[in-house]
């Protein structure tokens, strides 16, 4: 069975590569590399990762915020998505 | 990391941090981050008396404060502070009602100071001069409050001390009712452990100290060249030979000068704005870094941005950081969720337009002590004016953006600096609501109908 960290890791990157900025490849951002210090994203591009989320695995962002700190890497954002889902 | 950086980037070269621990090693070596947050904390205290002698000290229309009242209003911060880390440290433990809306739960105190004082406190009275007291002062700590509840929202909290917290709510570094820096949880996350990282973070800070140093210089070339001040030495130097642009003010309260004049008014003014906010905010942030706090600047090249959403990012970051965390992302998070655009319209608005013009509302605490609803009025019609464009135009630009992300497509050179135009222009134009000392709203109208040939 695929690890499902690892997927979630692949449609990050899939969804990434449609809201990155042009001079900015996402392959070239690590795991742990900040999405907004690497220059990926901008910092307010987190609401259209927010949108994916809630679509995708149908997480509700309602009752407990939004938490910046927490869609700081793409490693941040599968483990949030982990524990969303658990 | 390769060895061979660019000048600007001094403060990451290994040989120049290397240089910088073998020059000030033991100093770097005392300052383990215990000792450097004792030293905030105990600046914090003593900050806790002055800073609120300071605004006190603004009070109009009402009688001074005493020895006594201060002493009072001084022991009310600290209260409210206290409180404040309580209930940040015990979140999970509050009413339900506070849990869900702490935010609204911590301004509805301040509100409470207000109605007090409109209501039931007599004037001439201990009480009266306590709360008024209280109302010039409370503005500075509510936003640092903020923060400090979210973290105990997001459960950061916890493990944090009363004395950690006190830095930060009466920070030594500086501000204005911004919290430069944010919260202690994202202060913790920039915090140099070890001496090359301190090292490294007061290098960052030199380059602030630089550039703010050079920022200031432009202003006051601005001053003497560009405006030609008459008591300016540079412009006595000059023989009076500037370029004696008037400054937009003057014009948007019904100056005249002819219309090339006016328009390079409009973008001396952007300049000059962004060269004196960029110069105070590399001040303030350099000093967290020899704190060893390396954070963000709060002014990354605004005059470079391609899209409006980048300038609002890049020009006053941790203003931008506090309408995104209070305003944008609850409102994005909560209401709209089945309509994209009007969701983000939502989120945008109550940040730009609505967090926007609520901050800079409790910025005039005279006005709100007097109740004085027509005078409010007067001193926000035009900055409301200017939030609502602000927020139109970043709404506007951030769906631009997705669509030019989505598009994928690399821009020239040529379009690139026709971007930056357009945002120079855009930013330029909207002033003419938030320059300082510049009319009231009809007549800044007028300015700008004059510009497009209209007035």
């Amino acid at each position: 069975m695929p690890d499902q960290r690892a997927i979630v890791i692949d449609d990050l990157k899939a969804f990434l590569r449609t809201v990155q900025k042009p001079n900015r490849p996402i392959d070239s951002i690590a795991e742990t590399d900040g999405l907004v210090a690497s220059g990926l994203i901008d910092s307010l591009a987190i609401v259209q990762i927010v949108a994916h989320l809630e679509g995708k695995y149908g997480i509700d962002f309602a009752a407990g915020g939004v938490d910046p700190e927490r869609f700081a890497s793409m490693g941040s954002i599968a483990d949030l998505v982990m524990e969303k889902r658990a | 990391m390769p060895r061979a950086m660019s000048l600007s980037q001094f403060h990451e070269n290994p040989d120049v941090i290397a240089a910088w621990l073998r020059l000030f090693g033991p100093a770097i070596r005392w300052s383990t981050p215990r000792r450097r947050r004792t030293l905030l904390a105990a600046g914090a205290v003593i900050l806790l008396v002055l800073k609120p002698m300071a605004l006190m000290g603004d009070i109009r229309g009402e009688a001074a404060p005493t020895a006594l009242a201060c002493s009072l209003v001084i022991l009310g911060l600290l209260a409210f502070s206290y409180v404040s880390y309580l209930a940040a440290v015990n979140f999970a433990r509050l009413p339900e009602a506070v849990r869900k809306r702490p935010q609204i739960a911590l301004h509805a105190v301040y509100w409470a100071v207000l109605a007090a004082i409109w209501l039931v406190a007599p004037p001439h009275t201990l009480l009266r001069s306590i709360l008024v007291g209280l109302a010039f002062t409370m503005p500075f700590l509510v936003w640092r409050c903020g923060y400090l509840l979210l973290s105990g929202q997001r459960g950061r909290a916890k493990d944090t001390t009363f004395a950690d917290q006190l830095m930060v709510l009466f920070p030594v570094w500086g501000g204005s009712n911004t919290p430069y820096g944010k919260g202690l949880d994202y202060l913790a996350r920039f915090e140099a452990k070890s001496d090359e990282e301190l090292a490294r973070s007061h290098l960052a800070a030199l380059k602030l100290f630089v550039l703010a140093g050079l920022w200031y210089l432009g202003v006051e070339i601005m001053n003497g060249v560009v405006y030609g001040d008459p008591q300016h030495k540079l412009t006595l130097a000059l023989g009076g030979l500037g370029l004696g642009i008037p400054r937009l003010a003057m014009l948007t309260k019904g100056g005249s000068a002819p219309l090339a004049m006016a328009w390079a008014s409009l973008y001396a003014e952007l300049v000059n704005q962004v060269l004196r906010h960029a110069a105070e905010g590399h001040v303030i942030i350099g000093i967290l870094r020899l704190f060893g706090f390396n954070v963000f600047r709060n002014t990354y090249k605004p005059l470079l941005s391609e899209s409006v959403v980048q300038f609002w990012n890049r020009y006053y970051f941790y203003f931008k950081e506090l309408m995104s965390e209070l305003f944008f992302l609850p409102t994005f998070a909560r209401r709209f969720k089945t309509w994209n655009r009007l969701r983000l319209f939502a989120a945008v608005f109550a940040a730009a337009f609505v967090g926007n013009v609520y901050y800079h509302l409790l910025l005039r605490e005279d006005l709100l002590v007097a109740g004085d609803a027509a005078g409010l009025w007067t001193a926000f019609g035009a900055r409301t004016f200017y939030c609502f464009l602000l927020a139109l135009g970043i709404f506007v630009s951030m769906v631009r953006e997705q669509r030019r992300a989505a598009a994928a497509v690399e821009v020239g050179l040529a379009r690139r600096w026709l971007r930056i135009a357009g945002v120079w222009t855009f930013f330029a134009l909207i002033c003419i609501w938030n320059v300082r000392g510049g009319g009231d709203f009809s007549s800044r109208t007028q300015f700008f109908a004059s510009l497009i040939g209209l007035g």
